[in-house]
């Protein structure tokens, strides 16, 4: 495939991941945020897919496989899974207003672009524009993160930052290397399933979220 | 900036507009209708309303001014004014010095201030409260919808609709930068808050609760409201021929009568989905509380924002 | 030889948590704890030996060079001391309920994986296994964190679990832009070995690798304690069970500061000494600055020595942005001292909390005079960490301030300067109130358990001797090993 074209649709892959992280931010109910992860790894595992018919690279098609699995349908449906099981009623609790998360959220964009065109020789390194978009998902999931007062948000918000490196990992010239991608896929998992065991696990002695236990002070 | 669109097809198109308006409206209505699994009024309703309307007489408020009655009149000129700057059968600027994309929000913005008046004038609390919900949400969509347009003018060079189209027309979805998508996503977050539709408006509803658009005409009648109607048909039709042509600006190229007959399929085409994916949204999501539209609205502002900055950097 | 003790030593901890999961008799996992502890113990001698006559050996992934087996020998004294701390711990806590009999074999099964990723942390060469590993330390010690259940272990768990997660989040970003630079200049022979990277890293590209390496630093920074991505620590030392704490302190935050010292070597490499000691340099002295009010005004025991890691941290990152030999032997000395004063503060601390049964600083009065001996660890301890001869803190800490003067840099050396001083006397203040007094009625007065008291005696023996003197073999994987960092 002409390089030209795999930049090209890297770059609108970027754009619908900056879309839908800015859904998850905006987002007033977790279930929505939830959707919205899923649908950015759905784009991720896209994305792993053009660059793998692009470099012929087959490890990239194996990753883009394993993302779409784990991070586009188990991932979110053990999320979906808690939700239920916790019978979520208040949902997301923003710490800050909602305009205010969102202006921040657009803040952080502006300044990956602006940082990554900084860095001219970086356009050969990583294709399109994954880098910036990368640097905007992660900061945008730690945002998410600071920002939410229950746990389940704080893990989607944990999930769309580790998208973004995803994102910016599979851009890079050659790809990683597949073992280091399933082993990080690994934790990740691993990750998901002990935050979760933790979160339903207070709920069940406590009556009372996580995220939201503020004991331990000074 | 001038170009060699003549006079007439402007106003053939401007007419078009017009006639258009309620069907599109007819359109939605059905699908909405269908969706819900409700057999639903003809898509030509709209026009017998409209004609209904027309040979009815008029009932006024006591305490409303002279200036009330021409308020119909005047809001339908504007808004019809607005259909003149849209390209719909053939793109590309006009022959003779017309207006561009911020003309054209310019007077949406000015029938929009227009109808409010006239609410706030009839003295009637709900129009009194639909216009001062109306004022509250007008502030966030205007600004944003700018931004849109800024952000799609910025790659062309020029905020001349018809020229925007011309250029774009060139190029489609592969071609399409980051900005680009976000603006699309942007205008696809306003687009219902532009023509009043759910989940920022109801236009199906008279309860007080919950009317925005709706409540400022209750206390027109007969061909009055026959006239704001209109208005609000061609205001939605305009809406969407505007992210038309911002969007997705194939289609009229050509000339002669075949170019402008496959210009006007494109162009209906093109309207037909923008109502069909209205006709989904309100089918799918509820109406928003009204401290929650400007949340709501955020989500787009930010995109319209991003659009535009990843535009300038 | 050397090459199959690299696949060996991961695989001991590994094979023991299997094994531990084949029973639930307290005296037989205790038993395996112990004398796992002391294979993987010689294991690591024997390596040193090795390593030490003939110099780094690397295998596929894995790679051990003296800068490593500093920090692994460091691990095995922990662990063992550790094992042998947790016999008469465990059979205390049972006791009191804190740990059910019927789930020990979890607990020690997650200790040992927990071990066995930390010693991949160390033997890593691949950065992406480093990566992943450290993640793995990560969900280990969470869990090992909340094990208790109570729900300020769960709240601590969280916070740690999240905080440091999306914190090495970070780190992988960091290792994915360095690797995208590396990429660049090797063309198709590009691998994520660390080795690989340091032949190309002058040809590196200078722009991304800054971005890189503070993206490393802030990602790893979080996971070693450095302030402001410290939050998570003063909790999680605190709410774990003590054998936990004493590793948490002791090795874990060192091994974040190790995978530092990699991508500064890459960094110093690529843009220049001065980038990443600058760097470092403003973490250190903002983590020592920020710990110092909470160590003076503290009510929690754990919490303390909690806060008081921080500071070390900070201290060590300090050392390590002063650079030269001088400043870099500190620094890796420091790790060291204070990794195995911590560990003996955590054990101290711990069995005075048992005693006292009250965590509040407040509380605990009179140590002397119910315990004596575990009275005058934890005073030495302290002594220690605040930095008073002949202790081995003192040391190091001198070298790091001698390394500051030759630097010229004497605002740094002026704050830290002040700062030890205060914390000086806040934990001269606390200790002394601690251990002298007339002990409260409701304190325990039973005689002081061997197995602790064992584990402590082996620590404090090895701090009071690395205050006096550092052993030739010690000395010269110190000297190699600053040798590597400075390149």
């Amino acid at each position: 495939m002409n390089i030209e074209i795999v930049h090209a649709v890297i770059d609108d892959l970027g754009a619908l991941l900056l879309f839908t992280m800015i859904l998850i931010v905006g987002a007033s109910q977790i279930s929505r945020a939830i959707y919205a992860v899923a649908f950015q790894s759905l784009f991720i595992a896209i994305a792993g897919a053009v660059l793998a018919m692009a470099t012929g690279n087959v490890d990239l098609w194996v990753i883009a496989g394993i993302t779409l699995t784990v991070k586009a349908i188990a991932l979110p449906w053990l999320l979906l899974w808690a939700i239920r099981r916790m019978d979520v009623k208040r949902e997301v609790e923003p710490v800050i207003p909602d305009l205010a998360t969102l202006t921040l959220a657009v803040m952080f964009v502006v300044m990956s672009f602006h940082l990554s065109a900084s860095l001219g020789s970086v356009r050969q390194a990583i294709s399109g524009n994954a880098l910036p978009v990368g640097i905007a998902l992660t900061l945008n999931g730690v945002l998410v993160m600071a920002t939410r007062k229950t746990a389940l948000s704080q893990m989607v918000g944990l999930f769309a930052s580790e998208n973004g490196i995803f994102f910016t990992a599979m851009a890079v010239t050659k790809g990683m290397p597949l073992i280091i991608e399933i082993g990080v896929i690994l934790d990740v998992i691993l990750a998901a399933l002990v935050m979760t065991i933790m979160v339903l696990r207070v709920r069940s002695t406590v009556d009372a979220d996580i995220a939201d236990l503020d004991r331990l002070r000074g | 900036m001038t170009g060699d669109k003549p006079l007439g097809i402007v106003l053939i198109e401007m007419c078009i507009l017009v006639i258009l308006g309620p069907l599109v409206t007819g359109i939605i209505q059905k699908i909405k209708a269908r969706l819900q699994n409700r057999q639903g009024a003809g898509i030509l309703q709209p026009y017998f309303d409209l004609i209904k309307l027309l040979g009815k007489g008029t009932v006024q408020a006591d305490t409303a001014s002279g200036f009330f009655r021409s308020i119909p009149v005047l809001v339908l000129a504007t808004t019809v004014a607005a259909g003149a700057l849209v390209p719909v059968v053939q793109s590309g600027p006009p022959a003779f010095p017309l207006g561009d994309a911020l003309m054209l929000l310019g007077l949406l913005a000015l029938a929009r201030f227009l109808t409010a008046v006239g609410a706030l004038d009839a003295g009637g609390a709900f129009g009194g409260m639909g216009a001062s919900r109306e004022m509250t949400i007008a502030p966030l969509v205007e600004p944003v919808l700018m931004m849109v347009v800024f952000s799609t003018a910025l790659a062309v060079g020029s905020t001349e609709l018809g020229i925007l189209a011309e250029q774009r027309g060139t190029s489609w979805i592969l071609a399409w930068r980051a900005a680009d998508f976000l603006g699309l996503a942007a205008m696809l977050v306003l687009l219902p808050a532009e023509t009043g539709r759910i989940p920022v408006d109801n236009p199906d509803t008279h309860l007080e609760l919950t009317m925005l658009h709706e409540g400022m005409l209750l206390e027109h009648s007969g061909p009055g409201l026959g006239c704001m109607l209109l208005a609000s048909h061609t205001r939605q039709i305009v809406t969407l021929g505007l992210a038309a042509a911002l969007f997705f600006p194939i289609g009229p190229v050509g000339a002669g009568v075949t170019g402008l007959l496959l210009g006007l399929c494109t162009f209906a085409l093109k309207i037909l989905v923008l109502a069909v994916y209205l006709a989904l949204i309100e089918s799918s999501y509820a109406k928003l509380r009204l401290f929650q539209v400007p949340q709501y609205l955020g989500i787009g502002f930010v995109l319209a924002l991003m659009s535009l900055a990843l535009r300038i950097l | 030889m050397a090459e199959t003790l690299l696949w060996v030593i991961p695989l001991v901890p590994v094979v023991t948590a299997l094994l531990m999961l084949t029973t639930s008799n307290r005296k037989l996992l205790s038993t395996i704890d112990v004398s796992s502890s002391a294979i993987l113990a010689a294991l690591t001698l024997l390596l040193a030996h090795e390593v030490g006559a003939s110099g780094p050996r690397s295998l596929g992934m894995f790679r051990v060079d003296d800068l490593g087996i500093i920090f692994l020998l460091l691990l095995v004294v922990l662990t063992l001391a550790v094992s042998i701390y947790t016999v008469a711990w465990l059979k205390q806590a049972v006791e009191v309920g804190n740990m059910k009999v019927e789930s020990l074999r979890f607990y020690f099964a997650l200790v040992h994986a927990f071990v066995a990723t930390i010693v991949v942390t160390i033997l890593a060469d691949n950065l992406g296994i480093l990566w992943i590993a450290m993640e793995g330390t990560t969900i280990t010690s969470a869990v090992l964190i909340g094990y208790h259940g109570h729900h300020h272990g769960l709240e601590a768990a969280w916070k740690y679990i999240i905080v440091t997660t999306i914190g090495i989040s970070f780190g992988l970003f960091g290792t994915v832009i360095i690797y995208a630079a590396a990429a660049q200049v090797m063309g198709d022979a590009s691998s994520m070995s660390w080795i690989a990277m340091m032949q190309v890293a002058p040809k590196l590209d200078p722009g991304i690798v800054r971005i890189g390496f503070i993206f490393v630093m802030v990602g790893y920074g979080t996971k070693a304690g450095l302030a402001p991505m410290h939050l998570w620590l003063p909790d999680a030392h605190s709410q774990a069970p003590t054998p936990i704490s004493a590793l948490l302190s002791g090795i874990l935050i060192k091994c974040a500061l190790l995978a530092i010292i990699r991508f500064q070597m890459i960094a110093a490499a690529a843009c220049g000494v001065d980038f990443p000691q600058q760097i470092l340099i403003v973490f250190g002295l903002a983590s020592i600055i920020v710990a110092m009010p909470f160590i003076l005004a503290q009510h929690d025991l754990k919490r303390l020595l909690g806060y008081s890691s921080v500071e070390h941290v900070g201290i060590i990152a300090l050392g390590l942005g002063f650079g030269g030999a001088v400043g870099t032997y500190g620094a890796l000395l420091h790790v060291v001292n204070h990794g195995i004063t911590k560990a003996i503060a955590f054990m101290a601390a711990g069995t005075a909390i048992a005693r006292f049964d009250s965590r509040n600083l407040q509380a605990i009065k009179g140590l002397l005079a119910v315990a004596p001996i575990g009275a005058t660890l934890l005073m030495i301890a302290f002594l220690s960490l605040a930095g008073v001869p002949p202790f081995s803190i003192f040391v190091s800490e001198l070298m790091i301030l001698r390394a500051g003067i030759g630097q010229g840099n004497w605002v740094s050396v002026a704050i830290f300067l002040t700062m030890a001083v205060i914390i000086f006397a806040g934990l001269l203040h606390h200790a002394g109130s601690m251990v002298f007094g007339e002990p409260p009625k409701t304190a325990s007065r039973e005689s002081e358990t061997r197995s602790p008291l064992i584990a402590m005696l082996l620590l404090a023996t090895l701090m009071i001797l690395l205050g006096l003197t550092i052993p030739t073999m010690f000395d010269g994987f110190f000297q190699r090993a600053t040798e590597v960092v400075l390149g």
